[in-house]
């Protein structure tokens, strides 16, 4: 059995985020879900809080969905911060969007692509073409 | 009187997206959508925001997205208020408890018309050979002429082109509609940049 990863699911709509982890642990049972509502708040889960008690310590995901359109910082800028601060992690983008113009962007900037609806065979897809 | 061949042309352009905006409901609800004859015509606004007359003045949950780029694009899609529960349900599925369902009801109707405006108005784009950028969903309860009135300020009387189809659920009665309105100068930059599009080959 592959050992656990961490995925961080970046998505200002709860259903998504709801939905994204249902799927993700129907696949993969011993994998950790953790959710971020902005790009905001993922890129400060992704940094150092620092080290006194309390304090939560950086997270450090294999893998990470970032939806693009988000209130705030929007999410390709948002993942391509996450690629700065995490270059071991997997990035893909989460969105409706299904233009060509959004596929290229991401390609271009190195990120996969989900589309959505999100569906367990598209997430099952995304997980087993992981490393 | 839009004319017919203006008429035919344009529901053409429009078709495979709403094709693709009724499989996206179809996957999130994980049953087929059918789809209803579209309709176009160009009209006033305010005589626009009425043609929702029929559904009997009952709440709606219209989710509204706003698309600008080669041409700009008010598109809103619509469900009944009382089924909107139901909708949600068989997007999330049984796991979820009620109190919370209910709780997500509002913000899940607003992915929910994202991810549906959202392949349309791609699809569209993609055959145009275009980027439109599109704002974030706006959530709102309202009766089909209010959510279809022209905004404060706006001109109740300038002609806006208002395409409608209907995206059924049959086994849960369910219906949702979706509505486009484009103001003529925006109309007439879509027919100019479909007629780039044929003829590069690129339009269907």
């Amino acid at each position: 059995m592959s050992p656990a990863k961490t995925v961080l699911v970046v998505d200002d709509s709860r259903v998504s985020r709801l939905l994204a982890r249902q799927f993700i642990l129907a696949r993969r049972c011993f994998w950790h879900v953790e959710e971020a509502a902005s790009g905001e708040e993922a890129i400060a889960r992704v940094q150092a809080d620092g080290h006194g008690p309390g304090q939560r310590p950086a997270l450090l995901p294999d893998l990470i969905l970032v939806d693009v359109n988000m209130p705030g910082m929007g999410g390709v800028a948002a993942a391509s911060r996450l690629r700065e601060l995490c270059p071991q992690a997997h990035i893909s983008l989460l969105t409706a969007n299904v233009q060509v113009a959004t596929r290229r962007r991401a390609a271009e900037l190195g990120l996969g692509f989900l589309s959505k609806p999100m569906t367990e065979a598209r997430i099952a897809a995304l997980l087993d073409a992981l490393p | 009187m839009t004319p017919h061949f203006m008429v035919r042309s344009l529901l053409a352009l429009f078709e495979p997206g709403l094709q693709q905006a009724a499989h996206a409901l179809g996957e999130i609800v994980g049953e087929a959508v059918t789809m209803s004859a579209p309709t176009l015509r160009c009209l006033p606004r305010q005589r626009a925001s009425t043609a929702l007359a029929a559904a009997g003045g009952q709440r709606l949950c219209g989710v509204r997205q706003h698309y600008q780029g080669g041409f700009r694009t008010e598109a809103i899609v619509m469900f009944a208020e009382d089924k909107c529960l139901d909708l949600v349900r068989l997007m999330v599925g049984d796991a979820v408890p009620m109190e919370e369902l209910t709780a997500m009801e509002r913000e899940a109707m607003g992915e929910v018309g994202n991810i549906v405006l959202n392949s349309c108005v791609g699809t569209l784009a993609n055959l145009l050979g275009q980027d439109l950028r599109g704002s974030l969903p706006l959530v709102q309860i309202a009766t089909g002429a209010q959510l279809l009135a022209p905004a404060a300020g706006a001109g109740s009387a300038q002609l806006v082109m208002l395409l409608q189809i209907d995206l059924v659920l049959e086994a849960h009665c369910i219906v949702g509609h979706i509505a486009f309105m484009l103001e003529m100068d925006a109309l007439a930059q879509l027919q100019a940049l479909a007629g780039r599009s044929a003829a590069d080959g690129a339009a269907p």
